[in-house]
C-alpha cells in the first residue's frame, strides 16, 4: 500500500475545490470534508492516484494565478473547467460523485427520506400527497377508442 | 437461508441442471419439480433474503450487482462512462428478477414478426420469430398469474403515487389515453401469500416487503419446498459438457472456494442472463464445437440487444418527491405501435421512473459536475422521472465475446461487450425524449434533462430463436439446433426485442419450455 501524506493545508485545498466543481452555497462543510478524506483514501489504494493527487493539489495555485481557494465560486469552476481532464480532477469528480450524495446530510439538505421500511413506508407518509394536479385514472382506458398496433401504411404488402 | 433445506442430488444421478435463478431459471425450477422432475439449481450468487436487502442505492448494488469484471467496446455511451460495468444485473438467488421494476407489458403480434413487418433495415439482422404471440398467450396468462400483475386476471390497479400523478396528468394532456399504474407485478392488495405495497420507494434494491414478485420469493422456496430441488448457491456454472452422441450430459462448475464438480445432466437449461450465457456456451467448446457449443451457425453472442432506452427527468416549481412509493407503477403504452410516419420502426413505452439522490448523481449526466449539474440535484424534490424503453435493432457486431486478457477470480476470460447504436435506436430515442418533454410541459416543467441510458439492465438476444438453424441458436422451444437436451432459458433466446420489459415474456417462454421438456420426459424423447 502506498502511503501519501496530505497536509491539512492540501486538505483545506482539496475541500474548497470539491465546493468549486460541486456548488452547493447551502451545503455545510462536513459532506465535503468527509468526502475530500474518501479522495485522500483513494489516493493511497493505488501509487497512480496518489503521485496524480498529489501533483495536482500542489500545483492548484500556480493554475489560479496564486490562490485558488481565494477565487470566487464563478472563477474557480472556470479554474476547473480549463482542466477538466486532468488525471487527479478525474480522479477526485469519480469519488465526489459518489461520496457527496451518498452522505446523509446531504439527503437531509435536498429533501430525500431515504429508506421508509422502517416506517412502514410512504403508504401513510405522503407517497400521494402531491396535490397541485388533479388525481389521474389509475385504470387502463376503457373508451371507445382502440390502439392501433400497426399503422395501416406499415401493414406487409401495404402500398407506400 | 430458507426454512426449508434444499434437496440433495448426487453429482452422477442425471438430474435437469439449471445454470441461474432468475426468471428463466426459477421458473423453469418451479414448473418442472411441480411435475415430478428433480433438479439441480447452480446459481453464482448467495441466497439473499428480504431481511438482508438494504434500502440504500449504493449498499444493495454492492450487496447483489454482478460485480466481476467485464469490458465494453463500441460507440455507446456506457463504454465510456461505465467502461467496466456494461449491465446492472443481479448476482443472488432469484437473479435479476431481486431487482427488477415491475412493469409486465406483453409483446405485440407485429413484435413476433418483424422482419415481415418492418423489411429489410441496412445494418439491421432482424428475422421473425418461429413462434407467434398466439403460441405464446396462454403462457402470459400462466405469468401474468404467477406474477400476480397488476390490472390482469382480476388484480386491482396499483394506487397513483406522486411521480405517476405528473406521469399521468401530463399523458392525459397531450392526448395520450393509454396510461395506467400497470400491469405491474407487484401486490396492491394481498395475493398468493405475499402481502400489498406499503410504497416503501426500494425496487432495484430488492423489496424488504414482498409485495413484489421474485422468483426469490415465489417459484425457488416452492421448488424446494417440493423435495426435488438441489439449489447450490456460490456454485457458477464453467462448462457445459456433452456426449459421443452429441447429447447434453453434464455441468462443470466451480463451487465458493473455487473447487471444481461435474453434475451428471439429463437436460441442462442455461438461464445466466444475455451475457453469461453466451459466455458460458464459448467456454465449452469442444473438438466437436471448435467455436463454442451449439455455435456451428456463428451466431452465439450476436444480435445482442439491450432496449432503446433514455429518461427524462422534469424540474417544477412545486415538490413532486418522487422518491415515494412503487418506482416503475405507471406506463404510457401510446407509443408502442408500428406506426413508420415516426421516422422508425417499432415502437417504445413510456413508464415512471424514480432514482435516490446518489444514483441520480451518478446516473443523470454521466461525469457532468459544476452548476449545471448541481442545479439538477438542487431540484431534486421537485423532479419526476420517466423512462424511454423501446424495440432496438438486433445487429450481428453487437455481440458478447470472449476477453481472454481479462480473468475473472475463477480464471476464466471475461466477456467484452461491444455495442454501436442503430440509427433507428437514435431515432426512436430522440422521438422519446421529444414526447417526454411535450409531457412534462404539459403539466408545467420548468425544465427537463435528458438522461442517456444506464447500464443495461434488459440484455436479450445473443442465443436467438430461429426457424432455420444458420440463422439462429434454439429452436422454438429453446432447444439448441445443434445439441438435442441443452436448453436456453433465459432473454438471451428473443429473436428480436420488442418494446416491452422482458421478464413477463421470459417467465412465459419458461413456463412453456418448462411442459415441453416434462412432455419430451414422459415420451423418453429425452
Amino acid at each position: 500500500m502506498p502511503d501519501f501524506t496530505f497536509t491539512p493545508t492540501q486538505r483545506a485545498l482539496l475541500v474548497r475545490l470539491l465546493r468549486a466543481a460541486y456548488p452547493h452555497p447551502t451545503f455545510p462543510d462536513g459532506p465535503f470534508e468527509r468526502t475530500a478524506d474518501a479522495v485522500i483514501a483513494k489516493a493511497n489504494e493505488n501509487t497512480w492516484d496518489g503521485l496524480t493527487l498529489a501533483a495536482g493539489l500542489n500545483s492548484l495555485d500556480e493554475r489560479a494565478g496564486g490562490n485558488f481557494a481565494g477565487l470566487s465560486d464563478d472563477v474557480a469552476e472556470k479554474v476547473l473547467r480549463e482542466i477538466a481532464d486532468a488525471p487527479f480532477f478525474r480522479m477526485i469528480r469519480g469519488v465526489a460523485v459518489v461520496g457527496i450524495y451518498d452522505d446523509h446530510e446531504v439527503w437531509e439538505r435536498l429533501g430525500y427520506e431515504g429508506s421508509s421500511f422502517e416506517l412502514g413506508g410512504y403508504l401513510h407518509r405522503g407517497f400521494d400527497d402531491l396535490d397541485w394536479l388533479p388525481d389521474p385514472r389509475i385504470t387502463e382506458y376503457d373508451g371507445p377508442d382502440q390502439l392501433v398496433e400497426v399503422a395501416p401504411d406499415d401493414e406487409p404488402g401495404a402500398q407506400s | 437461508m430458507s426454512e426449508t433445506t434444499s434437496a440433495s442430488i448426487p453429482l452422477e444421478d442425471e438430474a435437469v441442471v439449471i445454470i441461474g435463478s432468475g426468471a428463466g431459471g426459477g421458473t423453469l425450477a418451479y414448473e418442472l419439480t411441480q411435475r415430478g422432475i428433480p433438479c439441480v439449481v447452480l446459481e453464482a450468487g448467495a441466497y439473499l433474503t428480504p431481511e438482508d436487502y438494504e434500502n440504500d442505492e449504493w449498499g444493495a448494488f454492492g450487496q447483489m450487482a454482478w460485480l466481476d469484471p467485464r469490458t465494453t467496446s463500441g460507440s455507446w455511451r456506457v463504454a465510456t462512462d461505465f467502461p467496466t460495468l456494461p449491465a446492472w444485473i443481479v448476482k443472488a438467488v432469484g437473479g435479476s428478477t431481486t431487482h427488477w421494476s415491475g412493469a409486465t407489458p406483453r409483446f405485440r403480434e407485429y413484435e413476433f414478426r418483424t422482419r415481415s413487418y418492418y423489411g429489410d433495415i441496412p445494418g439491421a439482422n432482424l428475422i421473425d420469430w418461429p413462434i407467434t404471440l398466439a403460441d405464446l398467450a396462454p403462457y402470459y396468462d400462466k405469468a401474468e398469474i404467477a406474477i400476480g400483475s397488476s390490472h390482469r386476471h382480476g388484480r386491482p390497479p396499483l394506487p397513483a403515487n406522486n411521480n405517476y400523478k405528473v406521469f399521468a396528468g401530463g399523458a392525459e394532456r397531450i392526448g395520450y389515453k393509454y396510461y395506467a399504474t400497470g400491469p405491474y407485478g407487484t401486490n396492491a392488495e394481498p395475493y398468493d401469500g405475499r402481502p400489498g405495497s406499503i410504497q416503501d420507494g426500494f425496487n432495484f434494491q430488492g423489496d424488504k416487503f414482498s409485495s413484489k414478485w421474485s422468483t426469490a420469493v415465489r417459484e425457488i422456496p416452492r421448488a424446494i419446498a417440493t423435495g426435488l430441488c438441489d439449489l447450490r448457491t456460490s456454485c457458477q456454472a464453467v462448462q457445459i459438457q456433452h456426449d459421443r452422441t452429441g447429447r447434453a450430459s453434464g455441468v462443470v462448475y466451480a463451487d465458493a472456494d473455487g473447487v471444481l464438480h461435474r453434475q451428471a445432466a439429463r437436460a441442462v437449461c442455461l438461464a445466466g442472463n444475455s451475457l453469461e450465457s453466451p459466455r458460458l456456451l464459448l467456454l465449452s467448446a469442444s473438438a466437436s464445437h471448435p467455436d463454442g457449443l451449439a455455435n456451428g451457425s456463428g451466431q452465439v453472442g450476436r444480435n445482442y440487444m439491450r432496449h432503446m432506452t433514455g429518461s427524462v427527468y422534469a424540474q417544477f416549481e412545486q415538490p413532486v418527491r418522487m422518491y415515494r412509493g412503487e418506482t416503475m407503477a405507471g406506463i404510457v403504452a401510446d407509443e408502442a405501435r408500428l406506426d413508420t410516419s415516426r421516422g422508425f420502426v417499432g415502437g417504445y413505452y413510456l413508464e415512471t421512473l424514480s432514482l435516490g439522490p446518489a444514483f441520480l448523481a451518478a446516473f443523470v449526466e454521466p461525469g457532468a459536475w459544476g452548476r449545471e449539474f448541481t442545479e439538477i440535484m438542487d431540484a431534486y424534490v421537485r423532479t419526476a422521472g420517466l423512462w424511454i424503453v423501446g424495440e432496438d435493432m438486433p445487429q450481428e457486431s453487437n455481440r458478447i465475446t470472449l476477453r481472454p486478457s481479462v480473468t475473472d477470480a475463477i480464471g476464466l476470460p471475461v466477456v467484452d461487450v461491444h455495442v454501436d447504436d442503430h440509427p433507428n435506436d437514435v431515432a426512436m430515442r430522440e422521438h422519446g425524449y421529444g414526447r417526454a418533454d411535450l409531457l412534462y410541459e404539459a403539466v408545467g416543467a420548468i425544465s427537463t434533462h435528458h438522461t442517456p441510458p444506464y447500464p443495461s439492465t434488459h440484455n436479450l438476444g445473443t442465443c436467438r430463436m430461429s426457424e432455420k438453424p444458420p440463422e439462429g441458436v434454439v429452436d422454438r422451444f429453446g432447444q439448441a439446433h445443434e445439441v438435442p437436451g441443452l436448453f436456453v432459458s433465459d432473454g438471451s433466446v428473443m429473436t428480436t426485442g420488442a418494446a416491452a420489459n422482458p421478464t413477463l415474456t421470459i417467465v412465459a417462454l419458461a413456463i412453456r419450455q418448462a411442459e415441453f421438456i416434462a412432455e419430451a420426459f414422459a415420451r423418453h424423447e429425452l
